[in-house]
């Protein structure tokens, strides 16, 4: 679409002006080749999942006895974990078609996936492909799937899965992320050459890592926590809070950035001139990971029982200091300037 | 708020910008004064401040005075008077947001002056089918209109009185920040009412027997609304008064004092900060891209009168006015002085004209965006434009977005060339 087009645009009129300047070093070429494969094997992760929960609630809808409500909420929460681990990429072909809002639109506080579920289930004619494509990214990914599998009270009535227009809504949506997750993989193979060839991209997915771990201190655990703004603790603002996974989601963000974030980082690091932070960031990666699986709970009543809440709070803190440690020391050393972002305003 | 937008690296975009030829002028580089210093344009910039948070003053109590017309006396003319009022009001505030990020005393403050979305049946009625509030918020349906007390959270308040004191206190009540209570949104909600078109033409619709006496009084408590529009547009002004004094020149203990005191590269990277922020995360990001691409009218900014396009419009002509030190103020006189145009064109005279060209560029396409929405035949408002399928609007609201993005990534590049390494903001807004 038109962002992508412009950046797509941009991105190769600057790789054939860096064409005539040096090379880039072998070891940040070689850091770059390495995220390439990495975030590849991701993609690849979230398309065989996503696949996968596309098949089974197409079976289910289609009344195959073999496959009940259980395999398809489990292969629905794959898949969102599977995109957990990827979330942090936040360049090159997931900008295209708002690719990532498609996967995921978050937050939501207006509760615009039940609005928008209500006009993709009362709507009159019967759900077709177009009904997913023309219905804006709030209808299109996972949240939507997990609305439709999870809601409370969409569950208690007479439309709850698996009633034939819900089902037929829930298998038109599966297939519209699986078939994005193809493009995704498609387009990132493809985006090889120029990611390699323009030395930008190592600022760019830096930053990818930077943001991501922002987000996640501040948005996905200080903001439900009450630590930032009115101080109001809510569930509401975390992550997939219907299925109640938002602390498996936060762990999946935090190994994927493990997998395919952090060993491009460590290299970089290992030849900077701080090599010492290498070693510190791997460590405190463990130690914020030492707090799963115990916390592979529900967050709503980690947030309702001050006791239960210092665990949440000893996550918080963890995940802090290895935020500093990335975006303030390692991003330093390795001479990477934070620019302006989204998470700039309000 | 909410944080979705995530548009091309900024890096990328500025290795590959084509150098534009110097055709944008910076109006403030006049001949014979002395050239500007880091020092004399964040003094410049305060006095621009508080040119605009003054007009900002003026206009509010023009329209605290239109609204007191309309409460003694409720006719169709003192309604439209009140509502253009509103309008002229919100040219000169959306101009100040520029001030906001990066200076903390402003943040702090404007919770109560401009907050959006927010949940207005904590206010008066609503129409219980066409009104989405937030998740969680216990005060979504409190009509403190209709209620002589309201329990949000387990606490209990007495609003059987409603003053400009009462309604500060009410604002975020229960913790939540659509609880918005008092500012420009709950004026403007209980002058036009709920918007009950969705993505079709028309505004909020509120009957001015609204606030009729007697029996003529519609959706009831009238006199009680008429007290709540009274009691805040009175905050609106002292709030406006408190933060005019802060920028005042010859008060050493005031705002203004302090920043033009500190390090002058401190001044600079709070105005280079608050123009960035506006300009992608807050203006491009939050309040187009998020409305237009989940296709979502409750995340439009001046949801009930439809004046959401001039928001925007003035919220890009204040990043403007930082850069060149200029501001046309609301009786048409023009102030201008030393500004960071000038800073950048003796570090990098290619890069302030194009800075200066990316911000003409900026405003046109905001200025189509005006103009389409306040067109006299076949107007689009943006809860239109945002429409789903509506490819005409969404290309409108894309080149603006486009052109903010791209305003971003030179004025990143100003900062670096200004020997501003950190863009980072304060912890405004945290409370660890």
């Amino acid at each position: 679409m038109k962002l992508f087009s412009q950046a797509l645009c941009l991105s190769v009129a600057a790789f054939a002006f860096n064409a005539q300047a040096a090379n880039p070093s072998q070891i940040e070429a070689q850091a770059r080749k390495l995220w390439h494969d990495n975030i590849e094997t991701g993609y690849q992760h979230l398309n065989e999942q996503t696949r996968e929960f596309a098949q089974r609630a197409e079976r289910w809808c289609a009344g195959h006895t073999a496959e009940g409500r259980k395999e398809v909420e489990q292969a629905w929460q794959e898949a969102f974990l599977a995109w957990q681990a990827v979330r942090f990429v936040d360049f090159g072909p997931v900008e295209a078609n708002n690719r990532a809002w498609q996967f995921q639109f978050w937050p939501d506080s207006k509760n615009l996936i039940a609005r928008k579920a209500r006009y993709l289930l009362s709507a009159d004619q019967a759900p077709a492909p177009s009904t997913i494509e023309d219905a804006g990214v709030a209808a299109q990914g996972f949240p939507m799937a997990e609305y439709l599998l999870f809601d409370e009270k969409f569950n208690n009535s007479d439309r709850a899965l698996p009633a034939e227009r819900s089902c037929r809504v829930l298998s038109l949506l599966a297939g519209h992320i699986s078939s994005n997750t193809d493009k995704l993989l498609n387009d990132w193979q493809a985006f090889e050459e120029p990611y390699l060839s323009n030395d930008q991209y190592r600022d760019a997915s830096v930053r990818a890592g930077m943001n991501a771990l922002e987000i996640l201190e501040e948005r996905r655990l200080a903001q439900p926590m009450g630590l930032r703004g009115t101080g109001k603790r809510s569930v509401y603002t975390a992550d997939a809070w219907r299925s109640s996974k938002s602390l498996a989601t936060v762990q999946a963000s935090l190994e994927g950035l493990k997998q395919y974030f952090l060993p491009s980082l460590l290299q970089l690091l290992r030849n900077s001139d701080q090599p010492e932070l290498a070693d510190r960031i791997e460590a405190q990666f463990e130690e914020v990971l030492e707090n799963f699986p115990a916390l592979d709970t529900p967050m709503a009543p980690l947030l309702a029982n001050d006791h239960e809440f210092a665990r949440l709070q000893g996550l918080w803190v963890d995940v802090s200091q290895l935020t500093t440690l990335v975006n303030d020391q390692a991003a330093v050393a390795i001479g990477v300037v934070r620019g302006f972002n989204s998470s700039d305003g309000d | 708020m909410t944080n979705l937008f995530r548009p091309a690296p900024l890096a990328l975009a500025i290795a590959a910008t084509v150098t534009v030829a110097g055709c944008a002028q910076s109006p403030s580089s006049a001949q014979n004064t002395p050239p500007a210093t880091k020092a004399t344009v964040v003094q410049h910039y305060a006095d621009l401040a508080h040119a605009n948070y003054e007009d900002a003053l003026i206009t509010a109590r023009a329209l605290d005075e239109a609204t007191d017309r309309l409460i003694a006396n409720p006719s169709e003319a003192n309604m439209k008077a009140a509502k253009e009022a509103w309008l002229a009001a919100r040219v000169p505030y959306q101009q100040t947001e520029v001030f906001r990020f990066g200076n903390a005393i402003v943040d702090d403050w404007e919770g109560q002056l401009n907050a959006w979305p927010l949940d207005e049946g904590l206010i008066d009625y609503v129409k219980a089918d066409e009104y989405q509030h937030e998740l969680g918020n216990a005060g979504a349906t409190a009509n403190i209109i209709a209620s002589d007390s309201v329990t949000v959270g387990g606490e209990t308040l007495d609003v059987s009185s409603l003053s400009p004191e009462l309604l500060a206190n009410l604002n975020e009540v229960g913790g939540s920040e659509a609880n918005v209570a008092t500012g420009y949104h709950a004026v403007e909600f209980l002058l036009w009412g709920q918007d009950l078109h969705g993505f079709d033409a028309g505004a909020g619709e509120r009957p001015i027997t609204d606030y009729a006496s007697g029996a003529d009084c519609t959706n009831g408590n009238c006199e009680r609304r008429g007290e709540y529009l009274d009691a805040v547009t009175d905050l609106l002004v002292t709030d406006l008064e408190w933060m005019v004094a802060q920028w005042a020149p010859g008060n050493d203990g005031n705002y203004r004092a302090q920043l033009t005191a500190a390090e002058a590269d401190q001044g600079i990277q709070k105005m280079l900060f608050g123009m960035g922020s506006l300009s992608l995360g807050e203006l491009a990001g939050e309040r187009m891209k998020v409305a237009l691409e989940a296709n979502s009218y409750e995340d439009e900014h001046d949801c009930f009168s439809d004046n959401t396009h001039n928001s925007h419009y003035y919220n890009g002509q204040g990043i403007q006015n930082v850069y060149t030190g200029t501001y046309r103020r609301v009786d048409g006189s023009l102030v201008t002085g030393p500004s960071l145009s000038d800073l950048v064109e003796q570090a990098n005279p290619e890069l302030d004209a194009r800075l200066n060209s990316q911000l003409d560029n900026s405003m046109a396409a905001l200025g189509v965006m005006k103009a389409r929405a306040e067109s006299s035949q076949n107007p689009m408002a943006f809860d239109e434009m945002i429409g789903p399928g509506n490819a005409e609007g969404e290309q409108i609201i894309t080149n603006s977005i486009l052109a903010l993005v791209e305003q971003t990534g030179s004025i990143e590049q100003a900062a670096r060339e200004l020997g501003i390494s950190a863009l980072s903001p304060d912890d405004a807004g945290h409370a660890f």
